[in-house]
């Protein structure tokens, strides 16, 4: 062959290959990105939307006396102090979960309630969930940890 | 006192650092025997200093000295003798000495080691080490002292995160360091070509084996870090797409690619350039990684405590670390003579090129989902979160090519147009795939995905035994003695075959795990008798008791097989006193098939407790997978050094 062909197929080939990686990467990121919110950001976005069919994250504090665990599943309430958000999630809480604590749950919003199919509570005890602090300090409901 | 000496032995280290870089600054028009001998001579000073620091440190941890801010935040009285080790590296200021302890290791030994190295690229090399070692000297002295002292003297420690008190992960953190640090060899190796304007053959075969023990060592780190995960996290799987196992996983890409193109330049001068980029770019890898990590700036198990005066130390040392050599490499990269590039369409060549095109878009689209929710935070405030959806929809597809060519490429030859019997060799691989994929075809629940995994690591088993037997065929060996067995071991480059076999076998793992997984949730009681998949299980009871330094509670499960007892399982709930923090301890049943896996979660007599249980098949083949990676790493090392002797 040809080297001029040669090296013409080699480009080709180079720039075919980051095109289709390119799209790949576009497509993806439109389908595959989900949105976090506390209860208010949500409120505020959607106003009346009663139903979300992408996934998103909702983070907030555990209200206080609203978790309900029966034994298909439990039911509990985020909050940032403003507006709550009723969770329902079947599987299993995690360790750190408690009324009170920062946690993020995802799911999709059905009739105004988050159907989760995950819940997370970081690891250890002083710790709040960045997203979660950051909404928290911004609604100014919390004035974020005292610095050591 | 004795934390001081540590302290003032760093001082020593950074003030010594500085010297001699600015004697190798002034030396840098001519370098002679006597600059090398300097430089070699500071190396093993620097190396010996910080050793002694280091040693001061764990010291310090051993006898629990709570007048140290970092062992009373970090370790407690009461833990194992082994965490209390570990826990030197368990945090931001130690992991950092260990970073640097490792740096100056790496930089004593090149400058014992390489001694035909030419000494001006000697002298680079190690210049460029010492410049590393002092950057990250000032960043330890001035934002993170581990020798700082406490104001009041505690009673106690606050003890160590107790998901980090594990023996796995008592390792996972060195490992990874070794592999980081050691791409700062093949780093300096091309900052030192750049500077000297000299490469050549021996360059790369020189640089060979410190790229090699690099890999090696970052694919036990990412191994054991995964395997930790598994265990210890209690969420069934092995790899989350967490963008901290990325920032470790980007420069194990990278190096990947790194080392399959050095073999290129050590057979012919081509892809210089790229190589030198290559080079670069996996250790600026290695700096974002660290520094992620322990930035702060994402959030998981990793991010130490964070503060806004090191985040602008940081990006100073990675402008000057990165910046620095980039520019370099703009000035005078073109000056590099190299041959036309005349690759043959079938050769190990263009098979190489391919495989760094397609390595190095796959760490593009790995770089993208792992900063893009960074970017969109600083731009419009939106908070998102990108998860394995993305990586299976953009990262599975670039590599999967990467795999079917990784069967052919050892079966081609170098710069050779015409390739002997090379037609039938493929028709045997694709033979032997074909029947592996109609086996894949008939297993139940089996998808079309699950049909292309298996059969990439099938097509891969496959290319590995034609390759063997093939040059068993052209050696023309009879293996009747046992000598000319090893004889023929000696000629192949068995790391390869090694590291290969280790990609396939990971793939299978990987098959198993992601198309072949059952999985039950829900609440069971005291004496429920239930199954899942093909197994059956038996909530025999749960009970207190106390282990060395926390509080478990403890379920215990029968499995089941025709109504007889074959096995027990104990999953625990963990409560740390010291920490104030509660862990799941899943119990596990390792198989050669796969595991069976049980987590314990909340509950109470009246509902009962909930409990998820995973089978997950081939699921250990995947570190398994790894480790003979990392194997193929070591074997070609000592293989090559084996074959060099022979030369001379």
């Amino acid at each position: 062959m040809n080297p001029k062909y040669k090296r013409l197929l080699i480009l080709f080939l180079i720039l075919s290959i980051l095109g289709v990686a390119t799209k790949l990467v576009l497509m993806a990121l439109e389908e595959n990105i989900i949105y976090f919110y506390t209860p208010n950001e949500l409120k505020k976005k959607y106003g009346n939307v009663k139903n979300i069919e992408n996934k998103i994250r909702i983070g907030g504090l555990v209200l206080e006396d609203s978790v309900v665990i029966n034994k298909n599943e439990s039911i509990f309430e985020i909050t940032d102090k403003k507006d709550n958000i009723k969770v329902f999630f079947k599987g299993q809480l995690p360790d750190l979960f408690r009324e009170g604590q920062g946690i993020v749950a995802e799911g999709i919003l059905k009739d105004n309630k988050l159907i989760a199919n995950q819940v997370l509570a970081k690891h250890d005890e002083n710790y709040m969930p960045p997203e979660v602090a950051d909404a928290l300090i911004k609604s100014g409901v919390w004035q974020g940890e005292k610095k050591k | 006192m004795i934390p001081e000496i540590g302290h003032i032995f760093l001082i020593i280290t950074f003030v010594a650092t500085i010297m001699q870089i600015l004697f190798w600054i002034y030396n840098i028009k001519s370098f002679d025997g006597f600059t090398v001998h300097i430089l070699k001579r500071s190396a093993l000073m620097n190396f010996l200093f910080i050793l002694s620091s280091f040693f001061i440190l764990t010291y310090s941890f051993i006898i629990s000295d709570f007048s140290l801010l970092l062992v009373s935040n970090n370790s407690h009285s009461l833990k194992p003798l082994i965490y209390k080790i570990s826990g030197v590296w368990g945090n931001h200021e130690g992991s950092l000495l260990l970073w640097v302890l490792i740096l100056s290791t790496f930089t004593f030994l090149i400058s014992i080691k390489n001694s035909s190295i030419n000494s001006k690229l000697l002298s680079s090399i190690i210049g460029v080490q010492t410049i590393i070692l002092c950057l990250f000297l000032a960043f330890i002295l001035f934002t993170s002292n581990p020798f700082e002292r406490v104001q009041v003297l505690p009673l106690d420690g606050r003890g160590l995160n107790p998901l980090l008190q594990d023996p796995g992960l008592a390792l996972h953190p060195p490992m990874l360091y070794i592999g980081y640090v050691g791409l700062s060899v093949s780093f300096s190796f091309a900052v030192g070509a750049l500077i000297t304007g000299q490469i050549n053959k021996e360059w790369a075969q020189q640089m060979m084996p410190w790229i090699t023990i690099a890999w090696s060592a970052l694919t036990i780190g990412i191994a054991l870090g995964s395997w930790w995960a598994y265990y210890e996290l209690g969420w069934g799987g092995w790899w989350f797409w967490d963008p901290v196992e990325n920032a470790s996983f980007m420069p194990w890409l990278i190096a990947t690619a790194l080392l399959h193109s050095v073999r290129v330049l050590e057979k012919k001068l081509v892809l210089i350039n790229w190589i030198i980029l290559l080079s670069i770019l996996a250790f600026s890898f290695s700096l974002l990684g660290t520094f992620i990590v322990r930035s702060g700036l994402l959030t998981s198990v990793h991010a130490f405590a964070s503060d806004p005066s090191r985040g602008v130390f940081i990006l100073i040392i990675l402008a000057i670390a990165i910046g620095g050599p980039l520019i370099l490499y703009a000035l005078k990269s073109s000056s590099f003579k190299e041959h036309k590039v005349q690759f043959n369409l079938m050769s190990k060549e263009s098979a190489i090129l391919m495989n760094n095109l397609f390595l190095t878009t796959a760490t593009a689209t790995v770089l993208i989902g792992t900063l893009y929710p960074l970017f969109l935070d600083a731009f419009n405030g939106n908070k998102i979160s990108i998860g394995p959806a993305y990586y299976n929809a953009t990262f599975a597809p670039i590599m999967a090519p990467v795999v079917f060519l990784m069967a052919i490429a050892p079966l081609l030859n170098w710069n050779q147009t015409k390739n002997k019997n090379l037609s039938k060799k493929l028709i045997f691989l694709i033979v032997a795939t074909f029947f592996g994929m109609i086996c894949l075809y008939m297993i139940e629940q089996s998808s079309l995905f699950a049909v292309i995994c298996g059969s990439l690591s099938i097509w891969l088993f496959s290319g590995v035994v034609t390759d063997i037997i093939s040059k068993i065929k052209e050696s023309k060996i009879k293996f009747n003695k046992l000598r000319q067995f090893f004889f023929f071991i000696s000629k192949i480059n068995l790391g390869i075959h090694f590291a290969h076999i280790g990609v396939a076998v990971f793939l299978a793992g990987v098959t198993g795990e992601q198309f072949f997984k059952t999985e039950y949730s829900g609440r069971k009681n005291i004496g429920d008798v239930f199954n899942v998949g093909n197994q059956s299980l038996e909530f025999k009871k749960i009970e207190m008791l106390d282990g060395p330094n926390y509080r478990s509670q403890t379920a215990t499960f029968n499995l089941l097989k025709d109504g007889k007892i074959i096995n027990k399982l104990k999953p625990e709930k963990r409560f740390y006193p010291t920490e104030k923090s509660q862990t799941t301890e899943a119990a596990i049943l390792t198989g050669f098939l796969g595991d069976t896996y049980l987590v314990l979660g909340d509950g109470n007599k009246e509902i009962g407790w909930s409990i998820r249980v995973y089978f997950n098949p081939l699921v250990s083949w995947i570190w398994g997978g790894a480790c003979l990676m990392a194997l193929g790493g070591l074997v070609s090392i000592l293989q090559n050094r084996k074959s060099r002797k022979i030369i001379n």
